[in-house]
């Protein structure tokens, strides 16, 4: 079983004070934490998991600058047998589409039976690149996969639907699926692991090699302006130490009728 | 006839009994050899330099059994017996084999005092055989568990010595010599028979039997629990000295691996059940128990470097077995709050923490099998620089109002007040560092601190077995510290003060003399102590308080500071301190040591709730300690004890604070 993970280096969000670049279009990201997108982390531990169970390779694959190659060690951490990195030094550039398009063109040339990708990135919420790829390469796909199995040659997936229901279908092979949070435990990498997979192949490939045209690697997507949510009116925040903040609260709350 | 040691009387075939001799010394060296080859088959850095203190310490707890005695008056004086007895047997044996080979000197006065000793010292060890019979089976003492082992190697030793007096009481009432009064105990036994003929013929089975049960146990010796004491006396001696460090680099393979000394410590345990009985995760009735884990660490080591896995069948055989059923379960190490309890009660010194981070290396490695909250907080550390998900930004604004030299952005001071991650970031446990301050700006000590650059001392990764991101913590630290050349830090934490103080300096031990950075450390604890005593602090407000201490285990039992803490408080007029049921060396660990403020274990228990009912129990209305974590801890256990309306916890800092003057109110 040979599997390929498109994972991404994506900036942590959820403790940061977040601030609008100069430019206005995204966030400034100087100052935040880098690491792989949770999803990634998920499909990653997955592939793993099937490859200490089937035998087979497992492969990650990163669109990135060197900064991003933090990402892919982890997945050799993790025990991924080899590393590809297509060199762009500002993936901010590029939307799903393109990323896609450049993910597809080097996955088209070696050999897998599953392509895995989170469902989504942490840093856009898009959700696109991997339906994008499996239309791109024309496999079967299946998405917000939280159960997978084997079964001759056949993926048996559970995906996600709404208010807690679940589809299991029969997938062929070669197939892309999109892992959910949740499929599995991924597991600790530890720095020690992280020096030892240094020895492990990591490739990188430049973008002009790739031979894409500048057709395809034009986004179809432009983001136009990002802006912090307004502050608007019945929106109040409140400040201070914690005492303080709570009492305030329970004031409000008291105020409005909800509580006592 | 001659006052003399009467060797082979009346038995024939002698060179039976040396055939049988020679065959137990063979089997005991054998054993020798397989604890041996597993010794040393563990990590070696370990050097066996001389040090006083290791023979003082070999003195007063090996040959005198201290520790025994400790709380346990009857299992010392047992131990004495049977220890003394034991050794004095054997030491008799030896004397009398060299008086038949090589010099007969066992005659006249000397025979009769060798004599009289004898009896003195087998009756020793039957009383202690009793006693021991006693505790286990009739006064069932609770910490004690009876495997089959425990009882028949006291029938056994008490077997020997019983026939061993019978063989000297048959042939006393045969010769019925006139000195027979130094074998007093004989002559009781010699009492019991009615005729000479009796005794005769009774003779050679019973020296026989005697023979045969004496070489028996000596040919058990190495494979029974006996073997405690040939191990034991090298990790008594061993203690005083820290031990080695492995670094992350010089390790061979991502395997289990224990040192040298973990090797001994596993053959030394005597199963007393000592450390289960104070480990506050067991007495919590969690699934974890440090003496059943030193038990199956002793069974893995023994089944993985058994000598004969160099050959296949063995080693197929051991691969079988291990993978079958794991020897160590992976899951109970996550429990110990490495609070070192363990250690201090043990007669052996065996910390089941030391070993129970080796496999914590082992479990990080692989990986899968660790809890997920403190995969979570690990990842934290290596992103973030703390464990609590906190940016830099963040880790500054602790000071609030008050105004704290910032030593990277230019202020010049001595002291370098290390906050730490949680005091920095936790809101509870910035009070501390807030009253700290408040304190030194009153008693006029120039201080900065590292502000925003702060880096983690690595303490959380070192304890769950992360080395590598400990070391690349320590690495962080060491290059601010050089960077602004940093040479005396007071930590808030006693954990911070624990790795710069103890973990460190191991490390520093590795480098070269120009990449070693030294400076000095002190828990603020010490520091308060020092501004009292210069007359910088003077407690005038009186409060009418009742309080009790609570000491960290990272203060007391890792740095030995009980008294100086005690001493502040003390100072503060009007208070009174009182001590809770378990205090000092004793202390019982609130539960957030060792990692365990960052993992949520299955079957988890409150330990912190164990200790504030403790201090609940006491009647006083503060409890006071003087970490982050305990005050966290406490204050939690508090409000799911639900007794918030009886007592308050506090730290050291916070107290004087109030007793100072210098409280909220006062500003
Ligand atoms: S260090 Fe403390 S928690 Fe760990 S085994 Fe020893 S007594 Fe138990
Ligand atoms: S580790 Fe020490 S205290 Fe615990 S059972 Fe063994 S000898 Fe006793």
């Amino acid at each position: 079983m040979d599997i390929i993970v498109c994972a991404k280096n994506v900036p942590d969000v959820a403790e940061a004070d977040l601030n609008i670049s100069d430019k206005g279009t995204d966030i400034d990201k100087e100052d935040l934490v880098f690491g792989i997108n949770d999803w990634d982390n998920y499909a990653i531990e997955e592939a793993v998991l099937l490859k200490e169970k089937y035998g087979g390779t497992v492969t990650a694959i990163t669109v990135g600058n060197e900064d991003d190659e933090e990402v892919l060690r982890r997945c050799l951490a993790m025990g991924a047998d080899r590393a590809i990195r297509i060199e762009a030094d500002d993936i901010s550039r590029f939307d799903s589409f393109v990323i896609s398009k450049i993910l597809s063109r080097v996955v088209k040339d070696l050999q897998f039976d599953l392509i895995f990708t989170g469902v989504l990135a942490e840093d856009d919420y898009y959700g696109m690149v991997g339906m994008m790829m499996a239309e791109e390469l024309n496999i079967n796909h299946a998405n917000m996969i939280t159960a997978l199995e084997i079964e001759d040659g056949k993926a048996r997936t559970t995906s996600e639907l709404e208010g807690g229901l679940g589809e299991v279908s029969l997938i062929e092979l070669p197939a892309l699926l999109t892992i959910q949070t949740g499929i599995n435990e991924p597991r600790y990498v530890s720095i020690l692991g992280i020096r030892k997979a240094a020895k492990k192949e990591l490739k990188t490939i430049e973008l002009p090699d790739l031979g894409i045209s500048d057709e395809e690697l034009s986004p179809r997507t432009i983001i136009e302006e990002a802006f912090l949510p307004p502050e608007t009116e019945g929106a109040e925040i409140l400040a201070g130490d914690p005492d303080k903040i709570s009492s305030d609260l329970i004031e409000i709350l008291k105020k409005k009728g909800v509580m006592e | 006839m001659e006052i003399a040691r009467i060797h082979f009387w009346e038995i024939n075939t002698v060179w039976l009994f040396y055939v049988l001799a020679g065959l137990t010394v063979v089997i005991f060296l054998i054993g020798l050899f397989f604890h041996a080859s597993i010794w040393l088959a563990g990590l070696k850095r370990d050097k066996f330099n001389f040090s006083t203190a290791g023979v003082i310490n070999l003195l007063k707890d090996g040959l005198l059994g201290k520790r025994i005695f400790k709380g346990d008056l009857t299992a010392g004086l047992m131990h004495i017996f049977i220890m003394w007895g034991f050794i004095g047997l054997f030491v008799g044996t030896v004397l009398s084999t060299t008086d038949y080979w090589l010099i007969h000197f066992l005659s006249g006065d000397i025979y009769l005092i060798f004599s009289f000793c004898l009896e003195i010292l087998g009756l020793m060890l039957i009383v202690g055989l009793f006693m021991a019979l006693i505790r286990r089976y009739i006064a069932k003492v609770s910490r004690l568990n009876n495997t089959s082992q425990d009882l028949w190697i006291l029938i056994l030793l008490l077997a020997s010595v019983l026939t061993g007096f019978l063989v000297e009481g048959i042939r006393l009432a045969v010769q019925r010599p006139e000195w027979g009064g130094y074998s007093f105990a004989g002559l009781i036994f010699s009492s019991l028979l009615s005729s000479k003929d009796q005794a005769t013929t009774l003779y050679p089975f019973m020296w026989w039997l005697h023979a045969l049960i004496s070489l028996g146990l000596v040919a058990y010796f190495p494979f029974s629990k006996l073997f405690h004491s040939l191990a034991a006396p090298f990790n008594i001696y061993l203690a005083p000295q820290p031990a080695p460090v492995i670094s992350t680099e010089d390790r061979l393979s991502e395997e289990l691996e224990f040192p040298f000394r973990d090797m001994i410590d596993f053959s030394a345990c005597t199963n007393c059940g000592r450390c289960n009985e104070v480990c506050p995760s067991t007495s919590a009735m969690e699934p974890f128990s440090p003496r059943e884990f030193i038990a199956q660490a002793n069974e893995y080591t023994k089944l993985k470097f058994n000598p004969l896995n160099r050959i296949k069948w063995f080693r197929e055989r051991l691969i079988k077995a291990i993978s079958e059923e794991p020897k160590i379960s992976p899951e109970q190490i996550w429990y110990c709050t490495t609070c070192r309890a363990c250690l201090e009660v043990c007669p052996v010194y065996i910390g089941a923490f030391e070993p129970i981070r080796r496999v914590r290396i082992a479990e990080i490695e692989e990986g899968s099998r660790v809890p997920s909250l403190l995969i979570q907080s690990l990842e934290t550390l290596y992103k973030y620089n703390n464990p609590w998900e906190s940016s830099k930004k963040k880790r500054g604004e602790w000071p609030g109002v008050l105004d704290v030299p910032d030593l990277t952005k230019g202020a010049q001071a001595n002291l370098c007040y290390f906050v730490g991650c949680t005091t920095s970031i936790d809101t509870r446990a910035q009070d501390l560092a807030r009253a700290f301050v408040k304190i030194m700006t009153h008693a006029g000590i120039n201080f900065g601190t590292l502000g925003q650059k702060e880096t983690c001392c690595g303490d959380i990764a070192r304890r769950v077995g992360e080395d590598g991101l400990f070391e690349e913590q320590m690495e962080k630290t060491l290059d601010l510290f050089a960077k602004h050349g940093i040479i005396e830090v007071v930590t808030s934490s006693p954990h911070c003060f624990n790795a710069f103080g103890n973990d460190y300096p191991g490390y520093q031990d590795l480098k070269t003399p120009e990449e070693r950075l030294t400076f000095r450390v002190r828990h603020y604890t010490q520091l308060l102590e020092e501004l009292m005593d210069r007359g910088l602090i003077k407690p005038v407000k009186s409060l009418d308080l009742k309080v009790t201490y609570h000491d960290p285990c990272y203060l007391g039992r890792y740095n030995h500071i009980y008294e100086g803490p005690r001493r502040i408080i003390r100072s503060i007029p009007g208070l009174e301190l009182v001590e809770m049921a378990h205090f000092g060396p004793d202390s019982l660990c609130c539960g957030g040591g060792g990692g365990r403020m960052w993992e949520e274990l299955e079957d988890e228990q409150k330990l912190s709730e164990v200790r504030i009912r403790e201090a609940a129990d006491t009647g006083a209305s503060v409890m006071v300690t003087a970490c982050p974590y305990c005050l966290i801890m406490l204050e939690d256990a508090l409000k799911t004890a639900d007794l918030e309306d009886r007592l308050r916890v506090m730290d050291l800092n916070e107290l004087l604070t109030e007793a100072l003057g210098l409280g909220d109110d006062e500003e």
